[in-house]
């Protein structure tokens, strides 16, 4: 690379490419950064949008009027956001915490190859990436089996093993713990617990981060569990507080051919527009606070490794 | 320390006696649909004592949601739990009555060997008129009809109208007569009137607002057949008497392949290019909010709307503006979707379904039970003025905010504020007099051909809302081609197994 470079030309330092490439690049990778901000930031906007405005001119970055009416309607809510806020918490943190530690503790075995079951184990998690129950089939096993319904495990137990998390943590595995390492630590006395915890993890932490990431983002974001299994609001996560008032809003334009004036009436009883984009800022805040913590981790993962050279 | 232990344990086995004593009362679940209530609490301490004392019976109420109406009854019904003793259930969205009726999730209610209405209903049986139980005759399990679930006394005969804004009418020296008598397809003058001179400010202003998927059933007077999920078969029923033979006999047809349709939609065709028509009416996504927006506020000369008696009154008061309706046919007619709209049905899996029926019973004949469960408490969740009429409270629209049809017999009711004191009475002797289709009682069962629909419906939804609200470039040839697509993907074939349904049907009669 450096003797590249030196051959190119003059004052480029290493990794640095000509002023108009990067100027091109940052357009790019500009615009790129935009088209995933604005829709949040439209969102925020409409959120403090006053309705009659989006009734008369829309939705739009600049609306005619604003207003905070969309916010008192959400802490009208009252008790039922703060719980289904603590409720979206604790399914998250508890989720991510057992499902991150089961996915470690498949995929280290996939990764070793002295351990002879490996190919087994390794098609009986990929397996069900391809072939599933069906959903009536997991309903019906989740529900009248394991007697998941109105209860946190309903909303946790369901997603805990997720075989592509295992694939990726165990590539991770193969991709920066060489198999020397475990061989040294052996010798040194180490029994497989401590070889785990005190060699592997550390180096692989970057991994963890990654797939932690992911499952907190799974989690925070379900919404679907609750709707099958929950029927108790106080277990309500916020996501499906978000999702109830969608739906609902939904159910009813698609019906109200059949409902007739049953559906003017149920619509006026419903949030409006500018509520539901509020709870979606309340929703979004949280885990975008979290993705700085991880991404600590997951750009550390490409520059560290365990046997240098 | 053992007589510790012993003093304890004795006084746990006391205190474990005491309410097993008071529990003597059958508890039963009730999944109720299209609710919004996060605490029952204050409602449940007076109703449950009540019920108990009176029945033997407790209830648990689980408060289904619009958001999880498909999604409740259908796992309760293939999952097969106990879990409810009585479910919500009626003919439209995913909760198909008919459908589960048949695959046995219900318990007959008239089961000749076993006959809880006659034998714990009756007075519920005397107090809905008979024509409910008439509609919500089914087929079961064995093939044979009968009835599987109590019918809601509610709005239960169907009236498609016109929603005029009279206070715009009159501003522009029009009278509700012109606009009816002008009918559906006189009324460019009154539009191009009213549309000028409302926009005169330079301001954008449709006249013509309507629910383009429904209002085609307004000029063509088609009424929606029970059992056909893809809104494809045309009933053409007599608007100057519902209870009589239409212009085609007691048939189904295509509706689009019909003259009155082509003239509807080249109609529409006029209206759209002439600017009565707002254009987000013709995209599915916008349709229903532009159509509902412009009636809240008011921003509309004419619309469409299934009313319900004294539906006036409400809207008039919420929009600011005097409404009026104009029923597109002589008399509100009863069908079997309207009746199906809402009903109770007992789980063929409860243990109790002698409770359920009691419970049923009194919920259709005791104001006290019907009033406590769907308003709430006096005095917390609504207050009665001094003509004896309900004004809900804030703690109802918060937190007990109950789905009235979705319960049972409305009439018991208090009317609310402004509807007068003897509304109830009025909204019975109203519905009293509206009169049966030739073809009540039928429902269409599609499993013959659900293919020929399934294939049939897709082609429908892509080009039946363009037609129906003259967005279409060219009417005919687009009418032409979604007929001629129709007929390859078997529309004939549903027509002709509806037909012989339909005459097997009548002939039995």
């Amino acid at each position: 690379m450096t003797a590249l470079s030196h051959r190119k030309g003059h004052a480029l330092r290493l990794n640095q490419v000509s002023a108009g490439t990067e100027l091109i690049f940052h357009i790019i990778l500009g615009l790129f950064a935009a088209c995933c901000i604005l829709p949040f930031i439209f969102v925020v906007i409409i959120s403090f949008s006053a309705e009659s405005s989006i009734k008369t001119i829309g939705y739009s970055f600049v609306p005619a009027q604003w207003s905070l009416e969309a916010y008192r309607q959400v802490f009208k809510l009252g008790d039922q956001l703060w719980l289904s806020y603590f409720n979206s918490f604790f399914i998250t943190i508890v989720g991510t915490v057992v499902s991150v530690a089961i996915c470690v503790l498949y995929a280290y075995p996939l990764f070793r190859k002295d351990f002879k079951l490996r190919g087994f184990f390794t098609f009986f998690s990929f397996f069900t990436m391809i072939f599933g129950g069906g959903l009536i089939p997991t309903y019906i096993v989740c529900k009248n089996l394991l007697g998941m319904s109105n209860n946190y495990a309903a909303l946790i137990v369901p997603m805990l093993v997720n075989p592509f998390n295992i694939i990726i943590m165990r590539t991770f595995f193969q991709t920066s713990v060489p198999f020397d390492l475990i061989e040294a630590a052996t010798i040194d006395g180490s029994g497989e617990y401590s070889t785990l915890t005190r060699v592997i993890l550390p180096i692989v932490k970057p991994g963890i981060a990654t797939v932690a990431l992911l499952t907190a983002l799974a989690y925070w974001n379900e919404w679907f569990l609750c709707l099958l299994y929950i029927t108790d609001r106080h277990l309500y996560p916020l996501q499906y507080l978000l999702m109830e008032m969608q739906r609902n809003a939904e159910f009813i334009s698609r019906n109200s051919s059949v409902m007739g004036a049953a559906s003017a009436e149920a619509v006026r009883n419903l949030p409006n527009q500018t509520m539901r984009m509020a709870v979606v800022v309340f929703i979004v805040l949280p885990i975008a606070c979290a993705y700085p913590f991880f991404q600590r981790y997951v750009v550390a993962g490409l520059t560290i490794g365990s046997v240098k050279g | 320390m053992k007589k510790l232990l012993a003093l304890v344990l004795a006084a746990m086995l006391a205190l474990s006696i005491v309410p097993a004593m008071a529990e003597d009362a059958v508890e039963i679940t009730i999944l109720l649909e299209g609710n919004n209530v996060t605490d029952d609490a204050p409602v449940l301490e007076k109703l449950n004592p009540y019920l108990a004392e009176k029945i033997g019976v407790t209830i648990k109420p689980v408060w289904g949601t619009w958001a999880n109406f498909d999604d409740l009854a259908l796992n309760a019904v293939t999952s097969g739990s106990d879990e409810y003793d009585i479910m919500f259930t009626c003919s439209w969205t995913k909760n198909e009555y008919a459908k589960y009726a048949k695959a046995g999730a219900y318990v007959r209610l008239d089961d000749p060997e076993d006959d809880l209405l006659a034998e714990y209903g009756a007075a519920l049986k005397d107090t809905l008129p008979e024509l409910l139980f008439e509609g919500a005759m089914t087929e079961g399990p064995d093939g044979e009809k009968g009835v599987y679930a109590v019918p809601g006394f509610k709005d239960f005969a169907t009236m498609n109208c016109w929603d005029v804004n009279v206070t715009l009418l009159e501003k522009y020296g029009y009278t509700l007569e012109d606009v009816q008598k002008a009918g559906f397809y006189g009324w460019d003058e009154i539009f191009a009137k009213v549309k000028a001179g409302e926009e005169a400010d330079g301001s954008v202003f449709y006249p013509f607002v309507f629910e383009g998927a429904v209002v085609e059933r307004f000029v063509d007077n088609t009424p929606i057949v029970t059992g056909d999920s893809g809104l494809l078969l045309s009933y053409i029923m007599n608007a100057d008497d519902v209870s009589q033979p239409g212009p085609y006999g007691n048939v189904f047809v295509n509706k689009y392949a019909t003259d009155e349709f082509k003239a509807f939609a080249a109609q529409m065709k006029k209206y759209y290019d002439a600017g009565y028509i707002d254009p987000a009416i013709a995209i599915g996504e916008t349709a229903t909010d532009t159509w509902r927006n412009a009636q809240n506020t008011a921003n509309y000369l004419i619309s469409s709307e299934v009313s319900l008696y004294g539906y006036e009154y409400t809207t008039s008061a919420a929009r600011g503006i005097q409404v009026a309706y104009i029923m597109t046919h002589s008399d509100p007619y009863i069908d079997n979707t309207s009746v199906q709209g809402a009903m109770m049905a007992i789980s063929a899996n409860s243990d109790a379904p002698e409770a359920c029926m009691k419970f049923l019973n009194l919920l259709n004949t005791d104001p006290y039970v019907m009033t406590l469960l769907n308003y709430g408490v006096e005095g917390v969740h609504y207050n009665l003025n001094d003509q004896g009429e309900a004004e809900f409270t804030d703690a109802r629209a918060n937190s007990y905010t109950v789905w009235t049809n979705g319960v049972g017999n409305v009439t018991l009711l208090p009317p609310t504020k402004g509807q007068g004191a003897d509304f109830q009475q009025r909204f019975a002797e109203f519905y009293g007099g509206a009169k049966k289709l030739p073809i009540y009682g039928f429902t269409f069962d599609a499993s013959k051909v659900n293919k020929e629909i399934a294939a049939v419906a897709n082609i429908k939804e892509a080009y039946a809302l363009t037609l129906c609200t003259g967005a279409a470039a060219d009417v005919d040839a687009t009418l032409a081609e979604m007929l001629q697509k129709m007929d390859e993907a078997g529309m004939q074939k549903i027509v002709d197994e509806a037909n012989a349904q339909l005459e097997a049907f009548l002939s039995g009669k």
